[in-house]
């Protein structure tokens, strides 16, 4: 090979390895699609450019953290390869509250906290569970959804509730509530944690364990995947979902529950449950009343 | 700074069985991989064009598959087609025979450099092709490339952390300090301990290389 022909192969090879790069970094995560434009122009409030509510308007969009893997509150549609659930529509009530894009990425039960800690998120919509233990990290919001710890098991299984886990080999979430919870109420079960639920599912389908624990509503989006398996036991856990701010925003925390209590009242919460969650499990939930004080309480 | 010792302290239990259950996945992989790669190395060097085959066949499959992907294929693709495999068996023999393919290859090139006139003074002396390969060419050929061996072992102790935080969860030293990460929330503190663990496991391979290249070893 001559030099310049060398030279000229590095080239390319350099050429094509930067147009990989760019088109790899091309945005292929929801960012709010058509609302976002004209409805809210003229009402949206413009909030003082010190608050975090007036940084996010001035950069035009807000990062929330979302799973991309739990039905039917946020996971990544196969069709459209863009992410929807109960938590993702309500992050885009507080993104048009805002009159600002919504940014959704992944966050999982281990990596969410961090995430928001250190700025990579602006909020946090990821099933999270209020408790005292996080409410040291970060600020909650108001509950905005109870869910009901249970526990789910294939259609064969002897397993009827939580004094049948000694001895088997239960899943949940590494970082969850479930883990101390299952510590504690079934310490002779056998843990295994993995990084998000679906793999669950995956070691639950192919006999790897023998039951997963976890909120009520993750479980029903695994039955609407797989009708084979079936929730059985008395509600372990009141489990109410914050969303997460970061700690010592106050501003933003109360703007974060003022925004979602909007929703709960006047009917845009009942619609979005039924959407998501209601017409799986013929249920019909009033939106919380429980205050974030209450909810610390539990635990 | 008082935070790195409280860590450690308070969660020792943990960050220690995770360290010995990496010690155990290691130990057992290596096995595997020294034992089959040997087995490899002998196919692809044979001279029966089906057993080169074969022995190639091997080492692309395990070299170009990630380790990752295999981890998934042999735990969930296997009990899915129906094999109750178990994850440390799955895992175990993952990391093994993966490494085996990188080990197999390293044998090849130590033969190599033991040279053909070897092998055919040896088969016209009268012993026969497995003898040669037993007595001969492999006993020279390991202490030939025990550097390699070395680094793929050090590649194979910090593989193994994979194993942990895949769909096979096993307890080991970096899945421990993922959960003792989520329990406490200092993850620099948590992952330095994590680190200062297969730091001890990969300078305890190095030290073992280093002494059996002082003793052993062939330099050409």
């Amino acid at each position: 090979m001559t030099r310049t022909s060398l030279w000229r192969a590095l080239l390319v090879m350099a050429l094509a390895v930067a147009a990989l790069a760019v088109a790899g970094c091309g945005d292929d995560d929801d960012d709010g699609g058509g609302d976002g434009g004209g409805e809210q122009a003229a009402e949206v409030r413009q909030f003082p450019a010190d608050t975090t509510m007036g940084k996010i308007q001035n950069r035009g969009e807000i990062t929330i953290g979302v799973k991309y893997d739990v039905p039917p509150f946020g996971f990544k549609n196969p069709q459209t390869n863009e992410v929807e659930g109960f938590d993702v529509d309500m992050g885009r009530i507080i993104a048009r509250e805002l009159g600002v894009r919504p940014r959704f990425v992944e966050a999982i039960s281990d990596n969410r906290i961090p995430f928001l800690q250190q700025g990579e998120v602006d909020l946090i919509l990821s099933t999270m569970t209020i408790n005292q233990e996080r409410d040291r990290e970060i600020e909650f919001s108001q509950p905005y959804y109870i869910a009901r710890g249970r526990i789910l098991v294939p259609q064969d299984s002897d397993i009827k509730g939580i004094e049948d886990l000694a001895g088997q080999r239960v899943c949940t979430a590494l970082g969850s509530t479930y883990e101390e919870t299952l510590r504690e109420e079934a310490p002779d079960a056998e843990l295994r944690l993995v990084d998000t639920y679906s793999e669950c599912l995956e070691l639950l389908q192919n006999g790897a364990i023998d039951a997963i624990s976890t909120d009520d509503v993750i479980l029903t989006g695994m039955i609407i995947q797989d009708d084979t398996l079936k929730m059985v036991g008395d509600e372990l856990t009141t489990e109410p979902y914050g969303a997460g701010i970061k700690e010592g925003d106050k501003q933003f925390q109360s703007f974060v529950s003022d925004t979602l209590e909007r929703a709960q009242r006047d009917g845009r919460w009942e619609d979005l449950y039924q959407e998501w969650v209601g017409q799986y499990i013929d249920k019909q939930e009033n939106p919380p009343t429980m205050t974030l004080k209450q909810a610390l309480a539990l635990g | 700074m008082s935070e790195l010792w409280e860590v450690l302290s308070e969660h020792f239990p943990e960050l220690s069985s995770g360290f010995w259950v990496t010690v155990r996945i290691v130990a057992i992989s290596f096995v595997i991989a020294m034992a089959v790669g040997t087995a490899v190395a002998s196919l692809r060097i044979a001279p029966l064009k089906p057993l080169n085959w074969i022995g190639g066949v091997y080492v692309e499959l395990f070299r170009n598959t990630p380790l990752l992907v295999l981890l998934f294929i042999s735990f969930a693709g296997l009990r899915r087609a129906g094999v109750p495999i178990d994850a440390w068996v799955a895992g175990t023999a993952s990391l093994g025979l993966y490494t085996a393919a990188y080990v197999a290859e390293a044998l090849r090139s130590g033969v190599f450099a033991v040279g053909r006139g070897q092998i055919d003074a040896s088969l016209s002396l009268g012993l026969d092709y497995p003898r040669t390969m037993r007595y001969v060419i492999l006993p020279q050929a390991f202490r030939t490339v025990i550097p390699h061996l070395g680094s793929l072992t050090i590649a194979m102790i910090k593989n193994s952390a994979i194993i942990g935080v895949s769909l096979l969860a096993l307890p080991d030293l970096l899945h421990q300090a993922r959960l003792v990460n989520s329990r406490t929330f200092a993850t620099n503190e948590t992952f330095f301990w994590a680190a200062v663990g297969y730091l001890i496991l990969t300078l305890l391979a190095t030290f073992a290389v280093r002494r059996l290249e002082a003793r052993y070893a062939i330099h050409r």
